[in-house]
């Protein structure tokens, strides 16, 4: 949904139901998979672009992101610039060029944050059982007791304005559900019988969690993670709306659409501009994270 | 039904605890002084020791947390460093358009997701349901604030039908409190709309392929009493539990919605004291939307055993 993050709180609620739930999921991924044959392709070409823009930003952006020129200030798109300029005459495209390795870095950095620190907790949750497993989950639980967005808010404020904060907050965010996901694959592999008999062979038990345990966790963590990054570019996003994430003069998408809305009657391009680089990389990228997902989770299909 | 209350409640209070303990931490994670975070540099160092002495920061931590905790049980958020009122009664000022915004976001998304939904599913694969399909994604990817920006540009600049921002409290003003939030209920409504329109079509597909559906239509009841009675009840677990997922995100939503439209409301607060760095304020205000947000998670969890009897037997 909008402007968040997605709803892997409660999760175990939902497993509950799944009896019923899990027919219709099945068959709406079916739909889904058939609309996506069209759409993968097309998603993963935003992907390459956005990476692409990312990376060449320097080359690619017309003009210095930074440069004023407040004598074309609010000027309407047109041949010298694309897609205009801002109330400090910044040309718009090239703020959006550099905003995209703002949104790039933001979703794929936080996202790894959170699948490392969460497969880290989960194994080890997983894998001592007892105490140790119940404190963990009993703190992940407590991190999902707080609106994602809220927390997120939170911890960017205490950790101060800025891409770092923002990235360590929507880490931490993101944690419990990697978290959750891998303490539940440490669980069905332990019971395994390979896992026993390398056991009983005396294997040390970081052994077996890298030997039989992540190999077999990592295709969920995978496709979690794909599912997530377009999340994280849309908390991103919201954080730097808010005035939390890169702060000014630095470009993000967020940040441009919020400096843009008081001039929605005069220059409405300062936040369409962004805005259709967000929604259209977002978009891309779930089609991105489906598309994995179908491919590495075949369970997930119908 | 009794003993699931009491499971989830009994099973809500390490997480509680927890919860309490990372409020309290949150105030200890800023880097340096937050003293110095809160006052401006200039402020001098009495009143510094002042307030230091008054949130308690001069003592030790376990000492800070226990007495923080005592007056949390007491009833005692604290005080608000800019206004100097009792966390409480910032709140309860500002809960009214919140909730407001809420019933009518849910209303309209109601509105707008169960047609959508009943429409794509009985006439499935058609340009109906592509429809359905196409606006359920769109909500799903689109950021509300971007939406809200639109809807401003399309309602409030260029056609001029409604408020951009303020908010008059329909309870009071009638209509003109009801226009001053329909682009922002319209805002976090659409975005919701789109979640519950994909999850209830497909149930609703589910639903309609039961042999009690085809039992129905065999002893000749008409379409519509179908639907409603059979299909769609048996269709509603689903988005229950939506509904309860969603929670989270519909709060996150509310905040920037009200940020957008200037609603004077508890999200709005949030955002206000972060950036005030008004700690305590920070601090009373999260730690009682995470109680709210524990709180609506376990009514969902007792709304399923009330809903669907096979679940309390679990």
């Amino acid at each position: 949904m909008a402007g968040s993050i997605p709803e892997s709180a409660f999760a175990d609620r939902a497993a509950a139901l799944a009896g019923a739930a899990a027919v219709s999921d099945r068959r709406w991924d079916a739909l889904r998979r058939a609309a996506r044959a069209r759409l993968a392709p097309f998603g993963a070409a935003v992907l390459i672009a956005a990476l692409a823009v990312a990376l060449a930003a320097p080359v690619l952006a017309p003009y210095d992101p930074y440069a004023q020129d407040l004598g074309s200030a609010l000027q309407a798109p047109g041949r010298a610039h694309l897609l205009g300029t801002d109330n400090v005459g910044r040309d718009v495209l090239s703020r959006v060029i550099w905003g995209t390795r703002v949104s790039l870095v933001a979703g794929f950095v936080s996202v790894a944050i959170a699948a490392l620190a969460g497969s880290l907790l989960g194994i080890a949750a997983g894998y001592s059982g007892g105490r140790v497993d119940g404190l963990v989950m009993r703190v992940m639980d407590a991190v999902l007791s707080f609106p994602p967005l809220v927390l997120a808010l939170a911890l960017g404020a205490v950790l101060g304005a800025g891409l770092t904060g923002v990235l360590i907050a929507l880490g931490v965010v993101y944690t419990p559900t990697f978290a959750r996901l891998m303490r539940g694959q440490v669980l069905t592999v332990k019971a395994r019988d390979y896992v026993e008999a390398a056991r009983a062979l005396g294997a040390p038990a970081w052994r077996i969690a890298w030997q039989h345990v992540l190999p077999n966790a990592a295709a969920p963590i995978v496709v979690q993670a794909s599912l997530s990054v377009a999340f994280a570019i849309l908390a991103e996003a919201s954080l730097s709306f808010l005035g939390l994430g890169i702060q000014p003069p630095g470009a993000s998408w967020g940040s441009m659409i919020n400096a843009g809305r008081g001039y929605l009657q005069q220059a409405p391009w300062i936040v369409f501009g962004p805005g259709a680089a967000l929604f259209v990389t977002v978009v891309g990228l779930n089609f991105v994270g489906d598309a994995i997902r179908d491919g590495l989770d075949p369970r997930l299909r119908g | 039904m009794g003993r699931l209350i009491a499971h989830r409640l009994l099973a809500t209070i390490p997480v509680l605890l927890l919860v309490t303990a990372g409020v309290f931490a949150l105030l200890h994670l800023t880097p340096g002084d937050p003293i110095d975070a809160m006052m401006a540099e200039s402020v001098d160092a009495t009143a510094k020791d002042a307030l230091r002495r008054e949130l308690g920061l001069d003592r030790p931590i376990p000492v800070q947390y226990a007495a923080w905790m005592g007056r949390l049980l007491r009833g005692d958020l604290g005080r608000s460093i800019r206004n100097g009122e009792p966390v409480i009664e910032n709140v309860s000022r500002r809960i009214r358009p919140s909730l407001e915004l809420a019933l009518l976001a849910m209303a309209i998304s109601l509105t707008i997701a169960f047609p959508l939904a009943i429409a794509s599913a009985v006439h499935h694969n058609t340009g109906v349901d592509r429809l359905g399909t196409t606006f359920a994604l769109f909500g799903i990817c689109m950021p509300n604030f971007l939406l809200a920006l639109l809807l401003i540009f399309l309602f409030g600049v260029t056609l001029r039908w409604l408020p951009i921002s303020g908010y008059v409290d329909p309870l009071e003003e009638g209509w003109a409190g009801v226009r001053s939030l329909v682009l922002p209920a319209v805002t976090l409504g659409l975005a919701l709309a789109a979640v519950v329109t994909r999850t209830l079509r497909s149930s609703l597909l589910d639903a309609l392929a039961e042999d009690y559906v085809r039992t129905a239509r065999a002893k000749g009841l008409a379409e519509s009493h179908v639907i409603r009675r059979h299909v769609l009840k048996n269709a509603l677990i689903p988005v229950v539990t939506v509904l309860g997922l969603q929670l989270g995100t519909l709060i996150g939503g509310a905040v920037i919605t009200e940020y957008v439209f200037a609603l004077p409301g508890v999200g709005r607060l949030v955002v206000d004291a972060v950036f005030a760095r008004d700690y305590p304020l920070v601090q009373g205000v999260i730690l009682l939307i995470a109680v709210g947000f524990i709180a609506s998670n376990l009514l969902v969890d007792v709304l399923y055993g009330w809903i669907d009897p096979r679940i309390r037997l679990r």
